[in-house]
């Protein structure tokens, strides 16, 4: 009796190992191999996975093993590629918008390539880049950049949902906004990318951190800001990629999309990279993800498609499923014919200055966090005491003085220590002036 | 001395040279370069001091670490004295329940509670449902969560250090003390306490060591002020920026030096101080008491609270893994068999890879371990302490150092992290004690005679190994192997670092598909599955040992 309980768990362990060390290398037997690096959502990757294996069957009788390695937001899988150096152990750069496709073709890592239906993809949007003229990259599914609200939270706190990014500084959202830091998301990057273009570095700078001390928490990426916004930790989650509600909205969340007055499209885009060891393969993938399959596989997948042809009523008809909640995410039958408020976008100044960026936003807002929000509410708790006082006919104009240097020692230096200061002086002077 | 044997501790000497030593070495030449120039110095050390930001982190990290261990100390207490001295009916499950934290992957708990204790989550509904409160009440996302989860994590080891105290004491003292006139509380705190202090500090190390290790539970909750979060961060979000990742190195290097420094602090502490009673023929039980009706209630109440704020992680998971969303009502209304379907239909290969990297590095782990038992309990060879050392030092490292490390010494020189391999080479070398601890105490409660006797005979040193002390050790060597498989099955902070596509484990696949996919689902699937298999090889310890407490201590309560 003993022995065989000593026996049993030991045959397990061991057949176990054998049959998966045994299986493992037969696998490894004569496959057509594909490689993709980049930050695009599981879900996606998973229908072209599906998409692309059973086109490769059917057309060429062989299968197709696909890997696909997604360390993080975009900086993070630029990161990777950079560290592969000339050795890359992926073939496509999958997703992620212009700014991330403009370094690496700086960089030197993608190579040209025109997949068959290249011409279908518009160059250009409202002023905005779609495709790479040299054929370097294109993009497959574009998106606007969005904020996501949580309807049945804000509705709970009777809160209206906010339509611009000003509406957000208002004091009933602080605690109730989320968003991450920018060198963990693409999309956060393009977020205060698009407020520094759209107001000056200054006051870009100065919303930046009036903003931050909206906030309830950092999220450790945008994904990660989707789930706390669906579930309703936080109700307002900042800088989102527009299809994320679509998805959200398909798995029962009570969330909606928020477009912004201000934003851009991310051409979320595809490119072949330079010494691929797969590229023929590579090169059919990207020929199949334009085809009229590949974009219904895209579509699948929780991403808009990027063809100008496409009717998502014709979809729907024909039995992709995600037709409609794409149509109704939309309010419209493409997305080449939604209409938005675009901003004067400079994609060169974006990429060249990205890294400087996201450091400054980490080193000044981050990092100084728990000192920003003091300052700024012991500077708003001396306005009004101020205000009160001048209701009450009282002489505060030297503590206003001071005051109005805080705000600016604040808001423009990032002082935050001596706007700090400037306020607790202020005091003083509208107590003794 | 037989040269065989020299031989054999060579041999170990060598793999410990090139698993453990090579790439730690690496991993402290790493941490002073200097970016932009090849010159080395202690100018990121200096830079690390000097930065409010990270002497900011390794001061949340000691505040964090204290609360844990305050925590799970004045939980710890009553259920450690409850368990070791109250005869109850049903003590032995609800004992293997409270320990269950111990071999249940840490994220696994946090993901559970995100989904019951979160703003819109079970408890909160509930309350707001009979209106106790009107706004939701965040439970968990804060310093305060971290103390919770991290403690509910922990408290095993504490309660399982002390319960070995209080059964080792000798009943003499505390009846001494009781007709000396000291009441029972007060003999309590005098005598059975301060008797105590050498076990619970061996535990109360590691408890207070886990926030210098784990990076994942404050990064999945948002709070990533902490020291191994930087750490991770600068490491795996910046790899490019080689200022920002010797920063990274330099923080994993000191979070190392912290946890070995206090762990060879309370080894050298414990052992000063060992109490030795004089007296004679104690029972091996050490005192049991039979607890008046009142205490014996709300013994069993604390004994229940503690069961289901653990039993809560497999239920909530169980239940969401059955289910694609779940949240804004108190229990799921959606249930699916999807998230099952998709992991065992299209992603098989993560439990495959787990299987597989687990089960080599077990392999390496009896390899090695065997031996290495055999020579420190049996042998004089040199050195054999400073290898016992050495291989009980790897209990104090952080997985982030080890994962680190093996990414940089074996990518140029010796390219092994190309190959899969390198996986369960990792897994092996974080892993060992768990396995040497089990071989090394069979070994001793194995008599030397029985070896004796069978070489006098005629038998060559292997062939008695085969035939008579391995078939005797086999007891506790198989809980080593249970013990190393479950504790190499859920290991993430390692992994993370070398996983390369295709490669990605049970645990890296919990990870992805929470943080980032919209998977929770999934995540939640997997994480049951591994909860299941963890039971199912927990169950054939406690047949095996027939002692959940030692099984899932997995050594001897040194």
């Amino acid at each position: 009796m003993k022995r065989r309980i000593l026996s049993l768990p030991i045959i397990t362990v061991l057949s176990f190992t054998f049959l998966f060390l045994s299986s493992l290398t037969t696998n490894l037997a004569a496959q057509d191999k594909l490689g993709w690096v980049g930050p695009v959502y599981t879900e996606l990757s998973q229908s072209l996975t599906k998409g692309f294996t059973s086109y490769y069957k059917k057309k060429y009788g062989r299968s197709v093993d696909i890997t696909f390695i997604r360390p993080g937001g975009w900086p993070v899988c630029l990161d990777k590629v950079r560290a592969w150096g000339n050795k890359p152990d992926a073939d496509i750069f999958l997703g992620a918008g212009a700014p991330a496709h403009e370094l690496l073709k700086q960089e030197g890592r993608i190579v040209p390539y025109k997949p068959k239906d290249w011409d279908k993809v518009p160059a250009d949007w409202h002023g905005m880049k779609v495709k790479d003229a040299g054929h370097l990259w294109t993009c497959f599914a574009p998106w606007i950049v969005t904020n996501l609200y949580n309807q049945k939270v804000l509705k709970k706190l009777r809160l209206p949902a906010p339509k611009t990014w000003d509406d957000l500084l208002n004091p009933i959202y602080r605690g109730s906004v989320v968003h991450t830091l920018p060198y963990a998301s693409g999309t956060m990057h393009e977020a205060v990318e698009i407020l520094l273009q759209s107001r000056g570095e200054k006051e870009g700078w100065k919303y930046l951190r009036l903003l931050a001390a909206q906030l309830d928490r950092f999220s450790t990426g945008s994904t990660d800001t989707t789930h706390i916004t669906s579930r309703g930790e936080v109700p307002i989650g900042m800088a989102q990629p527009q299809m994320n509600a679509m998805v959200a909205r398909r798995d029962g969340y009570p969330v909606s999309d928020l477009l912004p007055d201000q934003t851009i499209l991310v051409p979320e885009a595809v490119a072949l990279l330079k010494n691929a060891p797969n590229e023929k393969v590579g090169k059919i993938f990207l020929d199949w993800l334009f085809s009229m399959d590949g974009q219904k596989h895209v579509l699948q997948g929780g991403y808009f498609a990027a063809r100008n042809d496409i009717s998502f009523a014709k979809w729907e008809k024909e039995g992709v499923t995600m037709a409609s909640h794409a149509k109704k995410a939309l309010g419209a039958d493409s997305f080449w014919s939604l209409d938005v408020g675009f901003i004067e976008y400079d994609l060169e100044l974006a990429a060249k200055r990205w890294d400087e960026v996201n450091r400054f936003y980490e080193y000044e807002i981050y990092r100084k966090w728990g000192k920003l929000k003091s300052s700024l509410y012991l500077i708003e708790e001396v306005e009004e005491e101020i205000r009160v006082a001048k209701s009450q006919k009282m002489s505060v104009g030297k503590a206003e003085k001071k005051i109005k240097e805080a705000r600016k020692l604040f808001e423009y230096d990032g002082d935050y220590a001596a706007a700090r200061l400037a306020a607790a002086k202020a005091r003083a002077l509208l107590v003794s002036p | 001395m037989s040269r065989g044997n020299l031989f054999l501790a060579g041999l170990l000497w060598i793999v410990i040279a090139i698993l453990v030593i090579y790439p730690l070495s690496f991993l402290v030449i790493e941490s002073f370069k200097i970016s932009g120039s090849d010159n080395f110095g202690i100018s990121n050390y200096i830079e690390f001091f000097k930065d409010a930001y990270y002497l900011k982190t390794f001061a949340n990290t000691l505040a964090l670490s204290a609360a844990v261990l305050i925590t799970t100390t004045i939980f710890g207490v009553p259920l450690a004295y409850i368990l070791a001295r109250y005869r109850q009916r049903g003590k032995t499950i609800l004992t293997a329940l409270t320990l269950l934290p111990i071999v249940l992957p840490a994220f696994a708990g946090v993901f559970a509670f995100i989904i019951f204790f979160g703003k819109y989550g079970t408890l909160n509904l509930v309350l707001m449902e009979i209106g106790l409160i009107e706004k939701p009440v965040n439970f968990i996302y804060g310093f305060h969560g971290l103390v919770f989860i991290q403690s509910l994590h922990m408290l095993p080891f504490i309660v399982l250090s002390l319960s070995a105290g209080f059964t080792n004491i000798d009943p003499s003292f505390e009846e001494a003390a009781e007709v000396e006139g000291a009441s029972g509380f007060w003999r309590f705190i005098t005598v059975s306490l301060p008797l105590c202090a050498p076990t619970y500090l061996a535990g109360g190390v590691i408890v207070f060591l886990w926030p210098f290790t784990d990076w994942l539970t404050p990064l999945i909750l948002g709070q990533v002020d902490f020291l191994p979060s930087v750490a991770y961060i600068n490491i795996a979000y910046h790899f490019t920026d080689l200022h920002r990742k010797y920063m990274g190195i330099v923080a994993v290097v000191v979070s190392s030096v912290v946890c070995i420094f206090l762990f060879l602090l309370a080894r050298r502490w414990v052992e000063k101080r060992k109490y030795t009673g004089l007296s004679k023929g104690t029972t091996s039980e050490g005192r049991i008491i039979e607890p008046g009706p009142v205490m014996k209630i709300w013994a069993y109440i604390y004994m229940i609270f503690i069961a289901v704020l653990v039993l809560l992680i497999p239920i909530v998971l169980g239940l969401s893994s059955f289910s694609r969303r779940w949240v804004f009502e108190p229990l799921p209304t959606y249930w699916t068999l999807d998230n099952y379907r998709v992991i065992l239909t299209e992603t098989p290969l993560l439990i495959k890879n787990s299987f597989l990297f687990s089960g080599v590095a077990l392999a390496f782990g009896v390899i090695f371990g065997l031996p290495a038992a055999y020579i420190i309990v049996r042998t004089k060879v040199p050195g054999k302490n400073a290898l016992d050392f050495i291989i009980t030092l790897m209990l104090a490292f952080p997985g982030m150092a080890v994962g680190v490390s093996y990414l940089l010494a074996f990518w140029e020189n010796i390219p092994l992290a190309t190959h899969w391999i390198i996986m369960p080479l990792a897994l092996f070398a974080r892993r060992l004690p768990y396995f040497l601890r089990m071989a090394h105490s069979s070994y001793l409660q194995l008599d030397i005679s029985l070896e004796e006797a069978s070489e006098v005979s005629g038998a060559g040193k292997i062939r008695t190994f085969m035939s008579i002390s391995l078939p005797l050790l086999l007891k506790g060597v198989l809980v080593g192997v249970v013990m190393f498989f479950i504790m190499a099955f859920q290991e993430i902070s390692t992994a993370i670092f070398l996983y390369r596509g295709g490669w990605e484990t049970m645990p890296i696949g919990i990870y992805l598909n929470w943080h980032r996919g919209m998977e929770f689902g999934i995540a939640a699937a997997m994480a049951f599955l591994m909860i299941v298999i963890t039971f199912v090889l927990l169950l054939i310890i406690s047949r095996v040992s027939g002692n959940v407490l030692r099984a899932a201590w997995g050594s001897d309560n040194k």
